[in-house]
Formats: structure tokens, C-alpha cells, sequence
């Protein structure tokens, strides 16, 4: 479990501090998958560095499994991509996954065998692989980034904008990645500007917002906060789709182009919406729900 | 520690723009030597150290491959005196490399210098270089673990600056400077301490010391030293 208590963070000195975390506390429980949003120069990235064992917080504690976050034992299960992957230009790309491979105590004679492995699963070529890091493009040093953050199948992983430059294709594979290691019970951190992401792979998200955290949200489990259910039906049809929802105790906001939003406390709540529409023989073109982090996040700035 | 002194191996001599620096020193010190033999030692060469231990660390920092290695279970002593080994393993190279040349250009371009020019003459003088390149190294590791880009140089640079400075500033200021000088700067005669003799033992005896000294220096203060990195 990861505990962040009551941390505070500034930088620079004198007359120019810039107070970067303001107390903030946070818990992620182990196999959660915590997505940090908020908006440009929130704290979000100093967060992260606190919980990297990069920055050292003024006031307050964090702790991994009981640990300090730079305890080798910690960081022997952790994988991290950084925002920017920044490392040598002229290294190949299966030498710095064999690089890191090592590092992170891998068999030095498989890490060849295991570097072209990661590579696999992000989609890079063997030709991508004999290439510098410096012929790269964004979106490729994204994926061999989270290639070497994958390696050995870290229980923590931190995750700075990891779909940052990446084409349609790139985002669904790291997300597909995330997901796959959620799946197997690694404790995630994401930092984010993609909502819809976020959205997608996190069972909660943290807003910060000038150093503080301003709101967390449950996206999964049963404790969710109420997400927003939205249907799309012929326009025509609306009113009678819209009783079909009444029927099932679902107050419905019905739009001119056919669209229903309602509130829905659970998965199983949208899928009774769906039902008692289809029932009643009306099309349904588009059917889904959200926690709509996009409106939240404009809430919360708008503070 | 291996890997990062390999690493920094790499990163040297995968860098066009510092093999051909590297090379052009060393074509510099081959004239040198066939035009007056190899006299009291390279010195050209020297510059190596300069070009091989500059920013070694700070550069790191900047580019975000160090937070990315310490993420890692890695001490940062490791990573530190990892790039350390790496620099003295990089210049052992080039100055192997530079005794090649020199061996090589003497025996081609004046004969009548070969005698003189003798392999193990060049081993001894490649050693002797070395050793008074591991001491700048040092000092730049140190300076490299708080100071920005290659100001690590200029940490370098003001160093000698003040330890000499005070010399002409009267009596009293030149022994004290004298004095730091040659505890925090020992200039040391290689060829004479390897040879046993008694000053310059003992110059080379301050020599260790102050190179213990730069090098916990550099220790100290980088596993103190907050590492941040990108913008939030």
C-alpha cells in the first residue's frame, strides 16, 4: 500500500518559493490503480517524484508497503515512465531495454531475448529495436518507455502521461498494458491529462489543484460515485424511451437528437436502462456511461 | 557499479563528436612526441580527462536518464562511483589508444626517435598520465553532482583560481594558500614517486587523501541532492 501523509513540498529559495505540494494525503491501496488529474502546474509531477523517492517531502510521509519509496527492496518492484524519455541518444533501442532489463535484476543472458519480449508487447519492430533512440519518434520512445517500465512485471508502476505523442493505435495499446497489469494485481499510478483514459483503466482518480487534493472520485467498485448513463435513441422515439426509463425508476433528461442522460449508481443500473428500452422494440444507437472526469475536472478548476 | 561505468563507456565512444575531440588530441600529442620524444610525459593528452569527466552526472540529471536508472534498485554510490570507474576506464582507453599512435607515428615519420620512443617508455608515460588525470576526474565527479550542464569546469577552474590567486596577495595569505594548495591540489611528480623518492611520496600520500576526500565529497552530497524532474 502506498501512504502519503500530510506531505508538503516548495522549491526554490528565499523570496521565490513556489509552494508545489500543500498536505496532501492519499492512500492507494495494493492492486489499485490511482489516476492523478488536475491541471497544469497542480503538483501532480512533484507528486510523483515525492513517491519516486526523487524529492524529498519538507513535511509529511510517504511510505510503500511500510517502506521509504527509495528503499532498493521497494524499487526492485517498481516500473516508471517518465513524461519524457530522455535517455542516451545514441544507445539502440534493444540495448536500453537489455540496459534496464539488468538493472531491475534481470538474467544478463537473457536480456536480449527478454528486451525483443518487451518490445512485443509495445509493438516495436526488430529493426525499431537495432535503431539509436535518437531516430525515434514521440510516440515510439513512449511505447519502448513503457516497454522498460514493464520489464520483470513490476508490482508498482508510475506512470507519467504515458499515452503522451502516441497515435490512436499507441493509446489503446498502453492502455490494453495498463489494464494487463492491473489485471495481474500491480498497484498502478497514472498521472494523465487524457480524462477518457483516465477513465477507462482507473478504479479512482485524485484532483489536484495548487498542491491540495480537491476531490477524489471511486470510478469502480461498489462504492463508485454515480456516473452519468447516456442513451441514444431515433429523435422521434425519445418521450417513449424516456417513459421506458420512468418505468425503471430513471430519471431521464431527453435532448432533441434522441440523447437521454440520467444518473446511474451502477453498471447494472445501465444495463437495465438498455434492457427496458430494447424491450420495447426501440433502436438504441448508442448506449454508455461515464463518471464524466471532464466535467469534474472543469468543476474543479473552475474553484 | 559495472554497469554504470560500461555505460558511461558507451556513451563516450558512441558520441561522434567526442571520439573525433578524442582523436584529434591524440593526433595532436603523436606530433607532439615526433617532434621532441616523449620528454617528461604527455601532455596533450591530458585534456582528455577534461572531455571524458565533464558533466558526467549533471548531464544525467538534466536529461532524466538518472531519475529513469534510479528507479531502479540501485544505490546512487553505485551510479556515482560507477561513472567514476567509467570516466578512468574511458581514459585508460584513449590513452592506450594515444600510446598506439605515438608508438605507431614515431616509428614511421622519425625513425631516429625510436629508441627513445620504447613501448614500455610509453606504457610509463600513459601511467604516469593516468594517474595525474584521476585527480581532475575527481573533481570534476564532485562539482558534477550539484553544478548544471559542463560548469563543473568552471568549479574546476575557480578552484585553481583561488588556490593561486592569494599567492601574490602578500606573506601571509601565500602560506595559507600554499598550505590548501597542496592539501586540496598536491601537485605530484609521478615518474619520482613511483621511483621511491621520499617528497614526492609524501605529495603523493596528500594525493590519495585529497582524492578520498573529493571523492566523499561527491558521495555525500549527491544522496543528499533532490532530483526533479520534468513540469507539473
Amino acid at each position: 500500500m502506498i501512504s502519503v501523509r500530510e506531505v508538503s513540498k516548495t522549491y526554490g529559495r528565499f523570496g521565490r518559493r513556489v509552494q508545489a505540494l500543500d498536505g496532501v494525503g492519499l492512500e492507494v491501496a495494493r492492486g489499485e490503480t490511482l489516476g492523478l488529474i488536475g491541471p497544469n502546474g497542480a503538483g501532480k509531477t512533484t507528486l510523483l517524484s515525492c513517491l519516486l523517492g526523487f524529492l524529498r517531502p519538507d513535511r509529511g510521509a510517504i511510505t510503500v508497503d511500510g517502506r521509504a519509496p527509495d528503499d532498493l527492496s521497494v524499487r526492485a518492484r517498481t516500473g516508471y515512465l517518465p513524461e519524457r524519455l530522455g535517455f542516451d541518444r545514441e544507445l539502440p533501442g534493444r540495448a536500453f531495454l537489455a540496459f534496464h532489463w539488468r538493472l531491475a535484476g534481470g538474467d544478463p543472458e537473457s536480456a536480449r531475448t527478454e528486451a525483443e519480449a518487451a518490445a512485443d508487447r509495445v509493438g516495436l519492430d526488430r529493426e525499431a529495436l537495432s535503431r539509436p533512440l535518437r531516430g525515434y519518434s514521440r510516440g515510439m520512445l513512449q511505447r519502448i518507455g513503457l516497454a522498460q517500465a514493464l520489464l520483470r512485471d513490476p508490482a508498482l508502476l508510475f506512470l507519467d502521461e504515458p499515452a503522451s505523442g502516441t497515435d490512436p493505435r499507441g493509446v489503446s495499446l498502453v492502455r490494453d498494458r495498463i489494464l494487463e497489469a492491473k489485471s495481474r494485481g500491480a498497484t498502478i499510478v497514472l498521472n494523465s491529462h487524457q480524462l477518457p483514459e483516465v477513465e477507462r483503466v482507473c478504479d479512482r482518480v485524485a484532483f489536484l489543484d495548487g498542491g491540495r487534493v480537491t476531490k477524489t472520485e471511486t470510478l469502480r467498485g461498489t462504492s463508485a460515485t454515480r456516473r452519468r448513463g447516456l442513451l441514444r435513441v431515433p429523435a422521434e422515439r425519445t418521450s417513449e424511451a424516456a417513459a421506458c426509463l420512468a418505468g425503471e425508476s430513471l430519471t431521464p433528461r431527453a435532448d432533441s437528437d434522441g440523447s437521454l442522460r440520467f444518473v446511474v449508481a451502477s453498471d447494472e443500473d445501465m444495463a437495465r436502462a438498455v434492457r427496458a428500452v430494447a424491450v420495447a422494440g426501440i433502436p438504441i444507437y448508442e448506449a454508455r456511461s461515464s463518471a464524466e472526469l471532464e466535467e469534474l475536472f472543469a468543476t474543479e478548476a473552475a474553484r | 557499479m559495472i554497469e554504470m561505468a560500461r555505460r558511461l563507456i558507451r556513451q563516450k565512444f558512441g558520441s561522434r563528436g567526442l571520439v573525433v575531440a578524442l582523436a584529434v588530441l591524440a593526433l595532436m600529442e603523436t606530433f607532439g612526441v615526433a617532434h621532441r620524444g616523449v620528454g617528461d610525459g604527455f601532455t596533450i593528452a591530458t585534456w582528455g580527462i577534461f572531455i571524458l569527466a565533464a558533466g558526467s552526472v549533471s548531464r544525467d540529471v538534466a536529461s532524466g536518464a538518472l531519475q529513469m536508472i534510479l528507479a531502479r534498485p540501485i544505490r546512487r554510490t553505485q551510479y556515482l562511483f560507477g561513472r567514476y570507474f567509467g570516466i578512468l576506464a574511458a581514459f585508460a582507453i584513449f590513452l592506450f589508444a594515444t600510446s598506439l599512435l605515438a608508438f605507431a607515428g614515431v616509428r614511421l615519420a622519425m625513425p631516429s626517435l625510436a629508441a627513445d620512443v620504447s613501448p614500455g617508455r610509453l606504457a610509463a608515460l600513459a601511467g604516469t598520465t593516468f594517474l595525474s588525470g584521476a585527480f581532475p576526474a575527481a573533481i570534476l565527479l564532485f562539482f558534477s553532482t550539484f553544478l548544471p550542464g559542463i560548469a563543473d569546469l568552471l568549479g574546476l577552474l575557480m578552484l585553481n583560481l583561488v588556490l593561486h590567486l592569494p599567492a601574490s596577495a602578500g606573506s601571509a595569505f601565500a602560506r595559507i594558500s600554499e598550505t590548501a594548495r597542496e592539501n586540496l591540489l598536491p601537485d605530484v611528480d609521478w615518474s619520482e614517486a613511483l621511483g621511491g623518492s621520499g617528497p614526492a611520496l609524501a605529495a603523493a600520500g596528500r594525493w590519495v587523501f585529497a582524492l578520498t576526500v573529493y571523492l566523499a565529497l561527491a558521495a555525500v552530497v549527491f544522496s543528499r541532492r533532490e532530483l526533479p524532474y520534468g513540469n507539473d
